[in-house]
């Protein structure tokens, strides 16, 4: 693959989406499968390609470097696109089985989201970086507003008013790295003198606006009302995609404009540790599963970003190696959830029952979904969190404590509120003979007896979480891949020279 | 030089007071001030005193504006407007703010 092929990635999704609003349904969502195939299929060629060749750079439009529209791809972007790419898939294959890619416009609304995302993760600007989050965002304001339940109306206006003033944030920062240093061009940037408190506090408004983005503590309310409003798939595809691109970002340009400033890593720490505990023991309270499941992805959110945290090649390698893990557990478990909510219409705790026994197949994909998130072997997770612990090593004194000790008690948080989920939909009395649990109106639907999911349900599910045991099997080759984008991370001269020179 | 952070200033209060008031429409007047206010912060990034048009031919580079802030500003208004369109649309559906009742939108409420 050479760098004259990158806009690819962007332009085929953004004109499928063009055609699939035109073109019959049918064709539409031919289309639909098509587009997400292939940028998996690029996300791959990248890496090969990324082999022997660091860093692959083209100018969008024949203007002269550092005014051009810079398309940047590394070892860290094609592994991104490449699990985006995945989980795009059986997300949509998802939406093709239970109809929900009958709704029309559904095709062309995700294939526009996932130009938004190929550009965001590929961009080496940051303003095309503030205009692919926006490409990204605005389909998926009507996707809330056009699936899940009635809820998703009042939640719709939360997330578009939380993700707006949110992008006013990004675009004054990116407004005053502009009047500090004269450039948006990540490769630019890197010459900046990162001491200079100006340009700190104009990159820190930017990296303030992106963390609302991925859900960190303080900031993370809006993510845990919003999401579970939507569908399973919605919410599935939202998982795989919003929070990880606003997360790539932070990694990226925390590390290549920033160098890793050592003096707020306390302070990064403790937030990030904060949105791992928070995101564990959140889920506690919660009566419905995708709710319980919108807390995890906070916690998630917290492993992955401790990485930028520790900010050493083994910190930011675990920290992507969890992303990766996160990213295909995540779906799994709630493309399972959507199965549920196919097959028995609710997804409320009250509502299941007994699952264990009805519903064999679906037990073991959960199951082995939930301990990975808790981090047990047989599962990407554990190797996620021995990653992290390895990579705490690079710390000292208290911080080591710090991280260790959020580690640990964020786990057990999980493991309580995941045995809580398993107790109340997979155990219990079998579904026909459930006492009604329910006040008012979580009254339980009454379930026919011979109601039962159709086994494709499941294979979306199955899929992902065969992904994740083969992590577990062979980790080796991703975590060379994390190692080697971390090492792009950290050593930014081949990007700086690929990129100024194309 | 003072006017132009005054005026970001003043819009920006402005737009966080309407943000914390009920009531979408309310929200949306202050996301507008609140976008202005960003505008006007990435047109002062360039060199805010007056400049003759980035065109060539039209002026020597050295006395021309510069170009880029104009771009970042019309690709701004451009996405604020679509959003803004988008979420007056959701005021009308809506009627209200509430997430604990089924707002009346005429269409199918079993799903």
């Amino acid at each position: 693959m050479t760098g004259s092929l990158l806009p690819l990635l962007v332009v085929v999704p953004l004109l499928g989406a063009a055609l699939g609003a035109l073109v019959p349904g049918s064709i539409a969502r031919v289309m639909l499968v098509l587009s997400p195939v292939l940028t998996t299929a690029g996300g791959v060629a990248l890496l090969v390609t990324h082999g022997d060749t660091p860093v692959l750079a083209q100018d969008v439009g024949g203007f002269v470097a550092g005014i051009a529209i810079p398309l940047v791809s590394d070892t860290f972007t094609a592994v991104m696109i490449t699990v985006t790419g995945l989980t795009t898939t059986a997300c949509i294959v998802f939406a093709l089985i239970t109809g929900e890619a009958r709704l029309r416009f559904f095709p062309t609304l995700v294939m526009m989201l996932s130009a938004g995302v190929n550009g965001a993760l590929l961009t080496g600007d940051l303003f095309n970086l503030f205009v692919f989050i926006e490409v990204m965002l605005l389909p998926s304001y009507a996707l809330i507003a056009m699936t899940g339940t009635w809820r998703r109306l009042g939640v719709g206006r939360l997330f578009v008013v939380i993700n707006l003033v949110t992008s006013t944030i990004l675009l004054i920062g990116i407004g005053l790295v502009y009047g500090v240093a004269g450039s948006v061009n990540l490769a630019v940037l890197t010459d900046m003198d990162a001491d200079d408190p100006r340009f700190r506090l104009a990159v820190g408004v930017v990296l303030l606006a992106l963390t609302v983005k991925a859900g960190v503590v303080p900031m993370h309310g809006w993510l845990p009302r919003a999401y579970p409003a939507t569908s399973a798939t919605v919410m599935a595809l939202f998982s795989a995609l919003h929070t990880k691109v606003a997360i790539y970002a932070v990694f990226r340009i925390h590390q290549t404009v920033l160098d890793g400033a050592a003096e707020w890593m306390t302070l990064l720490l403790v937030l990030f540790t904060l949105t791992m505990l928070v995101g564990a023991y959140g889920s506690l309270g919660e009566r419905m599963v995708r709710r319980s499941l919108a807390w995890q992805m906070i916690a998630g959110v917290g492993y992955i970003l401790v990485g930028v945290g520790i900010g050493t090649q083994l910190g930011l390698a675990a920290g992507l190696f969890y992303m990766v893990h996160h990213i295909l557990v995540m779906g799994s478990l709630l493309l399972s959830s959507g199965a549920i909510e196919h097959a028995y219409r609710t997804n409320q705790f009250v509502g299941l029952s007994g699952l264990m026994r009805r519903e064999r197949l679906l037990a073991v994909i959960m199951a082995l979904g939930m301990m990975s998130l808790i981090g047990f072997p047989p599962s990407s997770g554990f190797f996620g969190k021995v990653g992290i612990a390895r990579a705490v090593a690079d710390l000292d004194g208290f911080q080591i404590w710090l991280v260790l000790g959020a580690l640990l008690v964020a786990s057990i948080g999980t493991l309580l509120a995941m045995s809580r989920l398993w107790a109340d939909v997979f155990w219990g009395p079998p579904m026909e003979e459930m006492p009604s649990r329910g006040k008012g109106h979580t009254e339980p639907p009454v379930v026919p007896d011979d109601t039962r999911m159709r086994l494709r349900t499941l294979v979306p599910a199955g899929a992902l979480l065969l992904m994740s045991l083969a992590i577990f099997v062979v980790p080796g080759p991703l975590w060379e891949l994390c190692l080697q984008a971390a090492d792009g991370l950290l050593d930014v001269t081949a990007y700086v020279e690929t990129v100024t020179a194309s | 030089m003072t006017v132009l952070p005054i005026t970001v200033g003043i819009l920006v209060a402005g737009g966080i007071y309407l943000l914390c008031q009920p009531g979408l429409v309310r929200i949306v007047f202050g996301i507008t001030l609140l976008s202005h206010g960003a505008n006007l912060v990435l047109l002062s990034s360039g060199v805010s005193a007056w400049r003759g048009e980035p065109l060539t031919g039209t002026a020597d580079p050295a006395d021309a504006g510069d170009p880029l802030p104009m771009a970042f500003v019309l690709t701004a208004i451009v996405i604020t407007l679509a959003v803004t369109v988008f979420m007056l649309a959701l005021a009308r559906i809506g009627h209200d703010d509430s997430t604990r009742h089924m707002p009346d939108t005429g269409e199918d409420h079993r799903a």
